[in-house]
């Protein structure tokens, strides 16, 4: 009882006082006027140990969250939540070995050292916080950095704004940040998708502003089989002994390759001209990506801090090619115009057919491959433009 | 314990979207007059490296213009903003396509095997770019090969207005009508300029160079997932002689305005550092700039000298360096591993600007 006891409150440490948080996250986190909110937001997480498929065939054993009495995934469910709910993160250790569970740039507490349950299921430890700035975070386990996480336990919580609109009271130009804090180019983007003309010019974006859940979340990472094995069997490789020797065989998006991540529904984007969508993209593993999209550019909004809290940003730069270093997050808009670079008018798209398909796959093409070959089944997804613009 | 399967999917398209994609010549879909015409053909040939090995390449050769036959990188091709362009382009020794990196044309324009086809022998792609920048063009078939062999290079959009500062005579971009618009504080709009240096960065594994057009495309393991760069360039210039090389060195008028076109043809990270001041004036083929209308919401920014720039795989970055005064200024591209980070042995090439 005792033990149980240690593992419910002892492990669960409120880590770090205000003083000494860093000012720009206590700036960020207290943003009265959006703080209020009576919501719960409650999620019953386990973390369990699971044999990982991958796109050849082959088995790995890796580390999963589920929500308790679900499957299982890599990367682990969203937890969405809006922002100044109370949310209350029960976790669960039913994997075989020990385990940990923090939010980072978000809650200040972290689980570590959770030991496997002993089936009453009692044993359980709660996150308990106030959700803070709107954006998108990493929760991970934390433990044994960076083994834990890149062996499959991370996922994304998203924070909602509870007032989310770029044009104020009008409310007709949702935005998935806080305006408040949002700088003014920011807010400027969101007014602009959907109009027809702005100051009496033809503008760029005609169709719908961009709408409350149109949104894909990308996490990409990479799978050493040898080091998953060695790990499964029992090798207690110190951390500094997996980066050393961590080689990546396979490169996932969404725990997915190649024609996996270009058929899965929730991974490959599709809408019409006019229907802009946003995209959270997350690097939870070592190696370096840089993602690129044909068809459109992508305007970069946010870009997460070193310790994991998005930073709005206040000049959009717009990219075919962003860059995704270990733990970066970066939400980036995808306008969904038609593409850019056709034959203007009177010119027409006739024998060429909606929908039209285009690729995002990484341009360090060695993530393009598994096992050593097999190109393009690694880092890669399809989006696609399946109408023009609905007028009228 | 729970296995994760992966998703149930059609042995067919498994084998298309990977082993075998569709290879097709069909006619230009919506074709329609050109304005700008030139040819492309598929060339391979040995190159000197830098400690007397040989090593195979590949790239894109020119037909119409004689000693073409050896481009590494391949020929930059130039067009402006608002011109349709047509290239013909005719593989040999199996299937290739050109992407035209940044560049946004229809699916099939577009050289992308799983989402359209491979040019089996013959495809003239059609597109009409409609912003002056930075770009690549580049073979997408087997990619992570053919990328790597020298299948790529450099893609210019010009303006279609020139400057009128005789001392810059050439615009990076446009300047938007100055009646509708607002253009950012920083620098001159437009970014005229005298002199232009473009760089791009490359990485050589030496064993690669020795695999062939479909190496590892039906599930062998054929080691693509080890790249262990020995050789480090510029423009194709060995880092030896990146410092006088003419390809790797611009002279520029002290006084006048300056532009460095970057873009990372590697498999690594690559730092770049310059030893002047500059200002970030575009990225991949986008000018920074705002204007809500034109959908614009950027403005430039400062590199101070001697701040390193992250330069991500296949993007571009514009710097326009104003008044450049008198004087010798390195650019420093410096190599790391992807995932290590760790920096790769010799793996630093230095370009210059002369400004007398
Ligand atoms: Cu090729
Ligand atoms: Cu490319």
């Amino acid at each position: 009882m005792l033990r149980r006891h240690f593992l419910k409150y002892g492990s669960v440490f409120a880590a770090v006082t205000t003083a000494s948080l860093p000012s720009l996250l206590t700036a960020k986190t207290t943003d009265l006027s959006d703080a209020a909110s009576d919501g719960d937001a409650d999620f019953d997480l386990e973390i369990v140990d699971v044999d990982v498929e991958l796109i050849d065939g082959s088995v790995v054993p890796m580390y999963a969250f589920a929500p308790v009495g679900q499957p299982p995934s890599i990367p682990g469910p969203i937890l969405r939540v809006k922002q100044g709910d109370v949310v209350r993160i029960d976790l669960r250790n039913s994997s075989t070995r020990s385990h940990g569970f923090q939010i980072l740039g978000q809650s200040m507490s972290a689980v570590t050292g959770l030991a496997p349950h002993d089936d009453d299921g009692e044993d359980k430890v709660r996150i308990e916080f106030v959700a803070g700035l709107p954006g998108t975070y990493f929760y991970i386990d934390g433990d044994n950095a960076p083994i834990n996480r890149v062996l499959g336990l991370h996922g994304a919580l998203i924070v909602e704004p509870s007032n989310g609109y770029a044009d104020g009271k009008t409310r007709k130009k949702p935005m998935p940040y806080a305006p408040t804090v949002a700088p003014a180019c920011l807010k400027d983007l969101f007014k602009a998708l959907g109009e027809k003309t702005i100051n009496g010019l033809p503008a760029r974006f005609p169709g719908k502003a961009w709408e409350p859940g149109r949104e894909y979340v990308w996490i990409f990472n990479q799978i050493d089989p040898v080091l998953c094995r060695r790990i499964a069997a029992g090798d207690n490789l110190s951390a500094s002994e997996f980066l050393e020797e961590f080689h990546p065989r396979y490169f996932t998006i969404n725990g997915l390759c190649g024609l996996d991540s270009a058929h899965d529904k929730a991974t490959c984007p599709t809408g019409h001209v006019g229907e802009p969508a946003l995209l959270r993209t997350m690097n939870a593993g070592l190696a370096t990506h840089s993602p690129h999209i044909h068809g459109n550019h992508v305007f970069v909004l946010t870009q997460s801090d070193a310790y994991g809290a998005p930073v709005y940003q206040d000049n959009l730069f717009e990219h075919d090619v962003w860059l995704m270093p270990p733990m970066m997050i970066k939400d980036v808009l995808l306008p969904f115009t038609m593409p850019p670079d056709l034959p203007p008018a009177p010119w027409k798209m006739a024998q060429e057919k909606y929908p039209l398909r285009y690729p995002m796959h990484c341009h360090n093409e060695i993530s393009q491959t598994s096992a050593g070959g097999s190109y393009p089944m690694g880092l890669v997804t399809d989006w696609h433009i399946d109408g023009p613009l609905a007028t009228g | 314990m729970t296995t994760l399967y992966r998703p149930i999917s059609d042995p067919l398209e498994f084998d298309t979207f990977g082993c075998h994609p569709f290879e097709n010549d069909p006619a230009t879909p919506d074709r329609t007059t050109r304005q700008v015409f030139l040819r492309r053909q598929v060339s391979d040939w040995n190159v000197n490296m830098k400690d007397g090995s040989q090593l195979q390449f590949w790239g894109f050769k020119d037909p119409d213009i004689s000693g073409s036959d050896s481009p590494w990188p391949s020929k930059t091709i130039r067009v402006k903003q608002g011109q349709i362009f047509h290239c013909e382009f005719k593989p040999s020794k199996g299937a290739h396509t050109i992407h035209w990196h940044g560049i946004e044309p229809t699916p099939m324009n577009d050289g992308v095997g799983h989402t359209s086809f491979e040019v089996k022998s013959s495809y003239t792609y059609q597109w009409c770019a409609h912003q002056a920048g930075t770009y690549l063009y580049h073979c997408h078939k087997n990619t992570v090969l053919h990328f790597e062999m020298g299948m790529y290079g450099v893609l210019i959009i010009d303006p279609t207005t020139t400057s009128p500062d005789r001392n810059n005579p050439q615009y990076l971009y446009d300047p938007f009508d100055p009646a509708s618009t607002t253009e950012a504080p920083g620098i001159t709009v437009g970014a005229p300029y005298a002199a232009e240096s473009i760089l791009v960065f490359d990485d050589v594994d030496p064993r690669w160079h020795k695999l062939d057009h479909n190496a590892g495309m039906c599930g062998d393991d054929v080691g693509l997932d080890k790249f262990n760069p020995t050789y480090f360039l510029i423009n194709g210039v060995h880092n030896g002689k990146t410092q006088t090389d003419t390809r790797t060195v611009t002279k520029a008028t002290a006084g006048r305005n300056v532009l460095v076109r970057l873009a990372n043809a590697s498999y690594s990270k690559l730092y770049v550092t310059l030893e002047i001041d500059a200002w970030i004036v575009e990225v991949d083929g986008r000018p920074l700039r705002s204007n809500s209308a034109k959908g614009a919401f950027g403005r430039p920014k400062l590199l101070p000298k001697g701040t390193r720039l992250e330069v991500a795989v296949a993007q571009r970055y514009a710097l326009w360096i104003p008044k450049i005064p008198r004087g010798d200024y390195r650019i420093t591209g410096s190599f790391h591993h992807w995932v290590t980070n760790r920096k790769h042995f010799d793996g630093e090439a230095v370009a210059r600007i002369t400004a007398a």
